[in-house]
């Protein structure tokens, strides 16, 4: 018997390269999941790693920079939040975390 | 924004329901699903003066949670050096400038039962209540426990010895040994010759020491410690020993 493939609907799922229970420390959703203030997760809320590789949605990372409280330290270990810069560019322009280039160490 | 921070708010009390283990409690405080006002409890630490009693703290959340600590304050008196024995306000620098976002209702009520084991009197909330504790340990103690059996139900018993805390039986005990042991340091100057006797020479305005010295250099009887009349020629001996005559 022969069978002819007339048509087909390809499914794909994709995951951030994460610990599966992990949530993001600020909002407490999953990493797949979006930040609190976004509707899709994915490219529209990425998440960033910082240098001392604590990670949280980006949003929520900057919402926390933004504020004098902050002192530009990550949350969980309170040294100074650096970008680990995988994907710099487009993100890092409307950073205030953007001291990643300044300090070589 | 603000359904944002109430989702986090509700997804924390949900966990800290399921924890049964820490006996942390933590509510709306008033009737409605109002998110921004809670009421937590927690047990008083064993080994302090607090233990066995349960403290209610008042919350409240501002808008822009968790970005912001939570503002809490005792609902339960308490007396300790970091929080106000008045309005129950706290001292605690992760709930004002060592706040972070990743920080939890439950983080921060573990944060205060932890305050309440180890009281920082050098940077006090109430002063009165932290120059007890530095002045009067005992004392600050006594109060301490008082209050935690009248407002927040510890049991009336005194915390048994061994587990730190002090009793009011343990500290009279304490004070009496104090008191004994001041005596036998204070009899041992004497060097085993009557009190009374050495103290008629006292009188004339000179120390324990002297006197005590001057009748060994004279070969003054000790007489079993007992008081006794001395003889003129010894008196007179004394005394010139003692204004540096002979």
């Amino acid at each position: 018997m022969k069978v002819t493939i007339k048509e087909w609907n390809a499914v794909a799922a994709w995951r951030w390269d994460m610990p599966d229970d992990d949530v993001c420390g600020i909002c407490r959703n999953p990493y797949d999941s979006t930040c609190s203030k976004c509707k899709y997760p994915g490219d529209d809320c990425p998440l960033l790693l910082g240098e001392c590789n604590h990670s949280f949605h980006m949003h929520c990372i900057f919402s926390w920079l933004r504020q004098d409280a902050a002192q530009e330290k990550c949350p969980m270990c309170r040294q100074p939040f650096k970008s680990k810069n995988q994907e710099a560019g487009a993100t890092e322009a409307e950073t205030p975390a953007t001291n990643a280039d300044t300090s070589p160490m | 924004m603000s359904s944002n921070r109430a989702r986090r708010i509700a997804k924390e009390l949900a966990e800290i329901q399921n924890d049964k283990l820490s006996q942390i409690t933590a509510e709306p405080a008033g009737a409605g699903d109002d998110l921004t006002h809670l009421r937590g409890s927690f047990p008083g630490p064993p080994d302090t003066p607090y233990e066995g009693g349960t403290y209610h703290v008042d919350i409240k959340i501002a808008s822009d949670y968790p970005f912001r600590p939570p503002n809490m304050r005792f609902e339960t008196k308490i007396w300790h050096p970091n929080v106000s024995s008045v309005t129950g306000a706290i001292c605690l620098d992760t709930l004002s400038t060592q706040w972070s976002p990743v920080l939890t209702i439950k983080s921060a009520l573990i944060s205060l039962q932890s305050l309440l084991s180890t009281p920082e009197p050098k940077d006090p909330q109430d002063h009165e209540v932290a120059s007890m504790l530095i002045r009067n340990p005992s004392e600050f103690e006594h109060v301490a426990r008082e209050w935690a059996v009248k407002y927040a139900g510890a049991p009336k018993r005194e915390v048994a010895e061994g587990s730190g805390g002090a009793t009011a039986e343990s500290l009279r005990k304490k004070s009496q040994d104090a008191k004994a042991n001041e005596a036998k340091v204070a009899l041992a100057a004497y060097h085993g010759y009557n009190k009374d006797l050495v103290d008629r020479f006292v009188a004339m305005g000179f120390d324990v020491e002297a006197v005590v010295s001057a009748f060994e250099y004279v070969g003054i009887d000790r007489n079993g410690g007992e008081d006794y009349e001395l003889e003129e020629a010894y008196m007179g001996d004394i005394t010139a020993r003692l204004f540096g005559e002979a």
